[in-house]
């Protein structure tokens, strides 16, 4: 209803344009508005269009700005006004600067503010254009369009009924587009409210709600994104690595940095980055690992920091099967907080306090396979993850004893180009013998996929 | 053609409810009837509404009622079997001294039955979110994809949510099934997701019948990454809404009589999601004393 209620507003708003335009002659448009069929309603509103066209129509010599636009406005003949005034004034930038501007010519344009309501919505709308979405200054500048102590209600009758519904309609859109993006209101909207529509108007109270909850729930988040990420590709990596690995022992290190070279033969060749990140469990676990078993590069897996999405890959070797497992034995140099010295090490002993103390949970645990080590890559092909391989065995030697098989998903590889595969390839068998294994296990990689 | 613009279109109001009732003069039933307009059921914007009569939604089937005797006189032999052997069907001990329990639990490909999966498909949007086991069988994986356009329909602002919701469980001829989760405190899920926040809502059985659109919520971070997290949240913390919009008077949520769990994906960041799931359980966090975690005195001033 709210919709049709607009769309006829608008469509009234062309016809007037038609119709006063043409050259009609006022008797007879008079004469047609007064046949029989039509309810008298009409003409009230006719009045009213009749007097809206002149003042559209008045011209302002102080502000030959407006007066160039509303030129404009006449020959586009155009349906919706508050749209065209956004994209004409803004032609140039979409940013801030010219969003107040388009907000100032339309304050300056009518004394009566005429049409505010449709401007601030067209506005709402305009506004992630423009980028000035999460912008408080601007969300106040937009109620401040709103004419002041207008819309206060004065006796009781007013204030027992919705007064002036549409314009409180609006404002609560604005600050519900607010509560979407998550900005906290602050002292000079409420003051803006009150001003506008009293002490206990719906806006005020939506207002009132704003400011109960999204201070509560602002810091929540345990593991916070900052709205602005790092721009640096290698902080980027940096920063999700850390969230990702949860370990505050895990060392990152940059294995390359990412640059641009020239060749002998006059092609660019980039060198992606590539940050690892490992902790001191994961290093001593891949000690551990038996020889004999593959380890695999597993990815690229989403993680989503707000609205960007990043992949990372991982090296994880399969679940040990039962009979392999090596029941370690407790280190006695290894004292923990709760052993006793005057004690042997091992005390087995039943600690449990009651019958009911048992709070452990009653499902079977889902084994995986360990997790050795994780890597953020500027390309998510085979070449440069070797290369993190590689860079990896300098803290762990075991990996050069074992086969590492790379099972990487194909929407990575459909991206690189052949070119780049033949030049990667070219550059692996430089890479010296070092490469040797991973040669091997790409043998073996095509061997599974032959299975 | 000016003129018969006008009389088509200037009197919104009046003419457009004159000629509804003067072009649509026999409606087949009385709306008063239909279940619809008495509870308010959600209606798709542009989908026509259901003018059937009641008696011919249902099928009369002889077969049918073969089936639905054996289910349901299977269903209340289980009932009286378990009364029994204990409350709730488990020996007296356990149940009195049990400090955690294990609601939901997926090790197999039978436990998928308990959960609907929706997304915004049914509101005219195109998100599209599947449920899985697995690697090994032992978790549950919800996937998709969210896209949050609003569909053209005129009426919709908001769109692009994905929801994993448990069924409501049924006892014998049909009737609810509640859990009572009184003798706890603690909601404790294993799971690991992509780094999106995720919204936990718990709905539970209220007297009357307008508040069975009222939903118990919290929010659900995840760190992404390959290891499982493990969280605990008080049921203190859940707060009150109503279709969408959180309520000005709050109340705690009432754990005797929880019929669902649900998981919602609304973040807006359009793309691929993942949450896999390992368990759901309770806990009794003796540390965890608070009530509410929100305010109940009245508000000054008074938000009517």
């Amino acid at each position: 209803m709210k919709i049709t209620r607009f769309l006829m507003r608008t469509q009234h708003a062309g016809w007037i344009t038609l119709f006063v335009k043409t050259p009609i002659k006022p008797s007879c448009f008079h004469a047609a508005l007064l046949r029989p069929p039509i309810p008298r309603i009409c003409i009230g509103q006719e009045a009213r269009w009749i007097h809206c066209g002149s003042t559209v129509y008045k011209d302002k010599p102080d502000n030959s700005d407006l007066s160039k636009l509303f030129e404009n406005e006449t020959k586009a003949k155009s349906l919706v006004t508050h749209d065209d005034l956004f994209e004409r004034t803004a032609k140039d930038a979409k940013n801030k600067a010219s969003f107040n501007r388009v907000v100032d010519v339309f304050n300056k344009q009518d004394i009566r503010r005429r049409g505010h309501v449709e401007f601030i919505y067209a506005a709402l709308q305009k506004m992630p254009e423009f980028g000035v979405e999460r912008d408080l200054a601007v969300y106040n500048k937009l109620l401040d369009v709103f004419p002041k102590e207008v819309f206060v209600p004065r006796n009781f009758i007013q204030r027992m009924f919705n007064h002036y519904p549409r314009q409180q309609e609006c404002a609560v859109q604005v600050l519900e587009q607010m509560e979407n993006y998550g900005i906290v209101p602050n002292v000079e909207t409420k003051v803006l409210l009150v001003q506008i529509f009293g002490e206990k108007g719906h806006p005020v109270r939506k207002y009132q709600r704003l400011m109960y909850w999204l201070p509560k729930f602002k810091h929540i988040n345990p593991f916070p994104v900052p709205f602005e990420l790092p721009q640096d590709p290698i902080d980027l990596a940096r920063f999700s690595l850390t969230r990702i690995a949860n370990d505050l022992d895990a060392k990152i290190t940059v294995y390359q940095y990412p640059s641009t070279d020239v060749t002998e033969t006059g092609e660019e060749v980039t060198q992606p980055h590539i940050v690892g990140i490992q902790g001191p469990e994961q290093i001593s676990l891949l000690a551990k690992h038996n020889p004999n078993r593959p380890v695999f590069v597993e990815g690229p897996f989403p993680l989503w920091l707000r609205k960007t999405c990043v992949q990372y890959y991982l090296l994880r070797a399969d679940l040990v099967p039962p009979e392999e497992r090596v029941q370690d034995e407790p280190d006695p140099e290894l004292v923990g907080p709760n052993q006793c010295l005057f004690y042997p090490w091992q005390i087995d002993l039943d600690l449990s306090r009651d019958m009911g103390d048992d709070f452990s949970y009653d499902v079977e645990d889902v084994e995986e396979g360990p997790v050795y080590a994780m890597c953020m890559a500027g390309q998510g092909d085979q070449a440069t993850l070797a290369r993190w391989i590689c860079g990896l065995q300098e803290t762990n030697p075991i990996l050069g004893r074992i086969p590492t098989v790379f099972r990487l998903e194909s929407g990575s590889r459909e991206l690189q180009t052949a070119a780049d595969v033949q030049h990667d390839s070219g550059q692996n068998s430089q890479s010296g013998s070092e490469q040797e294994h991973i040669i091997e296990e790409e043998q073996l990689h095509s061997q599974r996929m032959k299975q | 053609m000016a003129v018969s613009r006008v009389t088509l279109q200037t009197p919104a109001g009046v003419c457009g409810l004159f000629r509804r009732q003067l072009l649509q003069p026999s409606l087949s039933h009385p709306t008063i009837l239909s279940t619809r307009s008495i509870y308010g059921e959600y209606k798709r914007p542009g989908q026509p509404p259901d003018k059937r009569w009641p008696w011919e939604k249902i099928r009369f089937d002889f077969s049918k009622g073969v089936e639905g005797i054996q289910k349901h006189f299977g269903l209340l032999k289980d009932e009286f079997v378990g009364r029994l052997r204990g409350p709730e069907g488990r020996p007296l001990l356990d149940h009195m001294l049990e400090q955690t329990l294990v609601q939901w639990e997926f090790r197999g490909p039978e436990s998928l039955d308990q959960w609907v999966v929706s997304s915004d498909k049914e509101i005219g949007g195109q998100s599209e979110a599947y449920l899985k086991l697995g690697k090994n069988n032992t978790t549950c994986m919800l996937y998709g994809t969210l896209c949050s356009v609003p569909p053209r329909d005129g009426e919709t602002r908001y769109s692009g949510y994905c929801t994993l919701r448990s069924k409501q469980t049924l006892l014998s001829f049909d009737r609810k099934r509640h859990f009572d989760w009184s003798t706890f405190n603690t909601l404790y899920i294993r799971f690991r997701g992509d780094g999106r926040p995720w919204m936990i809502n718990i709905s539970a059985e209220m007297y009357f019948s307008h508040n069975k659109n009222d939903i118990y919520s919290y929010f659900l971070y995840t760190r992404g990454g390959p290891y499982w997290q493990e969280v605990k949240i008080p049921f203190s913390k859940f707060f009150l809404s109503s279709r969408g919009r959180i309520q000005d008077d709050q109340h705690c949520l009432w754990l005797d009589k929880v019929n669902n769990i649900g998981f919602t994906l609304g973040d807006k960041a359009d793309g691929p999601f993942q949450l896999e799931i390992d368990f759901i359980a309770l806990c009794i966090d003796r540390a965890h004393t608070e009530e509410f975690a929100y305010e109940k005195f009245k508000r000054n001033p008074e938000v009517p």
